[in-house]
């Protein structure tokens, strides 16, 4: 058996008997599930959520219906600009001249209960505005000399499907490739260094490239079980929770072949890249600790590119984008998941890049683990 | 004439700006006890990193049965068994896994390794806690381990380098005796402490390391001559070379 293969079995079954990697591939697997389950809660309130009017003066006929059929309640009160500060989300004068809406920007409930009030009441004044063309015998219709007919080309809840998943998938994805292999990444570096095994290891006749390499890939396999773990147990968790009903569809989210494939391969690259770096920052840490905290700003790595496609979700990158590690990925896996399609010189760069940044990574681990330094300051 | 099993010449070293080793002679042979002997921060331990390639020279040669450290370091690294005092362990792996690590990456083949390890494990009387996890060992038996791996593939040249510092008297006397033992296999045995009492009761030939330079070398009676003890004499040789 040669170096690699020996330094590879070794690592994993160190890895496997601590109790520090299984129990964060355990939480990730569990943890997703349970996050999961609290958004579909919220989400499901937030849609059924009921808002209250608190109001004075006499409701235009008509209009009180239109309110209790879309879930505001009407609740007469002596002082709604008052009552709107704490009481009701909303106060309404009700007077000859028109409406006075009160409300208080800074609550949350206030604000979708103004956007769902303004709304009621342009289909009121349309219907109104209708009625009154109809009885002096002009066609309502030339209120809307342009009407558009929606022709949607997918399923819109599967459209919401596949939006949520373009966000959750590349973020857990990064992150579990990151933090599953981590501990196990650090342990396998600076651990060498604090138990005082590292001098013995290098008196070895074993190449030290080998053994780093061997290293290299019982952390890659660590990560990439803790992500492929977290995206099953998720996938899993979405096809038992529903996130309620949208027009009669029900909230399915399911991942296509293709964008299958496509996650698998990126999660190898991340996998590889992050284990190379993460190998790295631990080789340059004289123990655990110091490893941990060198390796603390990566966390940010993970959050920020994610972000980017829940924040600008149509943000269509040029081809140079592509070449910025992980935010290429996140990019990659949002068109695979969207739009079940890979663009294949984006995908081309994409691997590329990461393939590069994970050979740059580890040239520099075999730097410093062939320094003499690195003795010197054990 | 007993083979000469490492030979270190005119060896010069730095580590940073710290020069430490100024110019380092020395043979050690099969089947004898070599003292390297010198106060803390005399340069005994770099001299046996250099000697095991963990170290590169600045200048000057070092051999290791006729293998340059420089441009054979991996043969050397076959020929050359070290125990240190920090003995450190895979804590996760037994006692046995850990010295079958050791063996496979020396280059003990797979037909062979149970054999091995296991004729290692018998000649330290490991047999008791060999399937014992590292962490829950005691010092001792750890040293054991550190032992163990450190000869699993039989290198003719052991060096220990400062091997007693950390452990008991009971441990530090089996150290002794299995270094005595290995001498009668025909091993070089490159012994580096400043412990003198234990030097002069187990070495055959010490050399004394003062500030980077050698200030005495040859058998332990030369070395000693006129005094009473090594100690006095190391002393002695030490105030002359201020």
């Amino acid at each position: 058996m040669n170096a690699i293969a020996i330094v590879f079995r070794k690592e994993l079954t160190e890895i496997l008997r601590d109790r520090r990697t299984l129990m964060a591939i355990g939480l990730a697997a569990l943890a997703t599930p349970i996050i999961l389950y609290v958004i579909a809660q919220v989400t499901t309130k937030t849609a059924t959520q009921s808002y209250t009017i608190g109001y004075s003066g006499d409701v235009p006929a008509g209009l009180d219906i239109l309110f209790n059929a879309t879930g505001m309640k009407l609740e007469r009160v002596a002082d709604p600009a008052a009552a709107a500060k704490r009481q009701v989300d909303i106060g309404l004068v009700f007077s000859n001249s028109g409406i006075d809406e009160y409300y208080d920007p800074t609550r949350q409930s206030a604000q979708v209960a103004d956007v769902r009030l303004q709304t009621i009441l342009s289909k009121y004044d349309a219907a109104k505005v209708a009625a009154a063309l109809q009885q002096k015998g002009v066609d309502p219709s030339v209120l809307n000399p342009l009407p558009v007919t929606q022709h949607p080309l997918s399923s819109p809840t599967q459209a919401a499907s596949n939006s949520f998943l373009s966000f959750f998938l590349p973020y857990i994805l990064i992150t579990m490739s990151l933090t599953g292999g981590l501990s196990a990444a650090l342990d396998s570096s600076a651990g060498e260094r604090e138990r005082r095994t590292l001098e013995s290891l290098l008196l070895t006749p074993a190449p030290r490239s080998q053994i780093l390499i061997g290293k290299i890939l019982a952390v890659t396999t660590i990560s990439l079980t803790a992500a492929i773990a977290a995206i099953v147990s998720m996938l899993f968790a979405l096809s038992r929770i529903q996130f309620g009903e949208r027009a009669g569809e029900v909230f399915q989210v399911s991942l296509s072949p293709l964008a299958t494939v496509v996650m698998v391969w990126l999660a190898i690259l991340l996998a590889a890249a992050f284990s190379c770096l993460t190998i790295t920052l631990g080789t340059l840490a004289r123990n655990f600790r110091q490893g941990q905290a060198y390796a603390t700003p990566l966390y940010f790595i993970t959050i920020f590119p994610a972000s980017i496609i829940l924040f600008i979700p149509d943000f269509s990158p040029n081809v140079g984008y592509y070449l910025i590690p992980i935010l290429n990925a996140v990019l990659v896996l949002r068109d695979a998941i969207v739009h079940d399609t890979v663009s294949w010189s984006s995908l081309a760069v994409t691997s590329a890049s990461l393939i590069v940044t994970g050979a740059l990574c580890f040239f520099a681990a075999l730097r410093l683990f062939t320094r003499e330094a690195l003795l010197v300051r054990s | 004439m007993s083979q000469t099993a490492v030979k270190v010449g005119r060896l010069e070293k730095s580590l940073q700006t710290n020069k430490v080793l100024r110019g380092i002679s020395f043979e050690a042979n099969a089947g004898e006890i070599f003292g390297l002997l010198g106060p803390n921060g005399a340069g005994k331990t770099t001299t046996l990193r250099v000697i095991c390639t963990l170290l590169a020279p600045d200048s000057g040669s070092v051999e290791v049965l006729g293998y340059d450290t420089r441009t054979a370091p991996q043969e050397v690294r076959r020929r050359v068994g070290v125990v240190t005092a920090e003995f450190g362990v895979y804590p996760r792996l037994s006692a046995r896994e850990n010295i079958a690590y050791f063996a496979e990456l020396s280059g003990v083949m797979d037909g062979e390794l149970d054999r091995k390890v296991d004729a290692v494990i018998e000649r330290l009387d490991m047999a008791s806690f060999a399937k014992q996890r590292a962490e829950s060992l005691s010092s001792g038996q750890k040293q054991k381990v550190a032992i163990a791996r450190a000869i699993v593939h039989d290198p003719p040249v052991l060096m220990f380098d400062e091997p007693t510092s950390n452990l008991d008297v009971l441990a530090s006397r089996e150290i002794r005796a299995f270094m005595v033992e290995s001498k009668g296999r025909g091993k070089c045995v490159i012994f580096s402490t400043h412990v003198l009492h234990d030097a002069e009761r187990l070495c055959d030939r010490v050399t004394i390391i003062h500030q980077g330079r050698v200030v005495a070398s040859g058998s332990t009676a030369e070395v000693r001559g006129k005094y009473q003890d090594l100690e006095d004499s190391f002393l002695a040789l030490v105030e002359a070379a201020k």
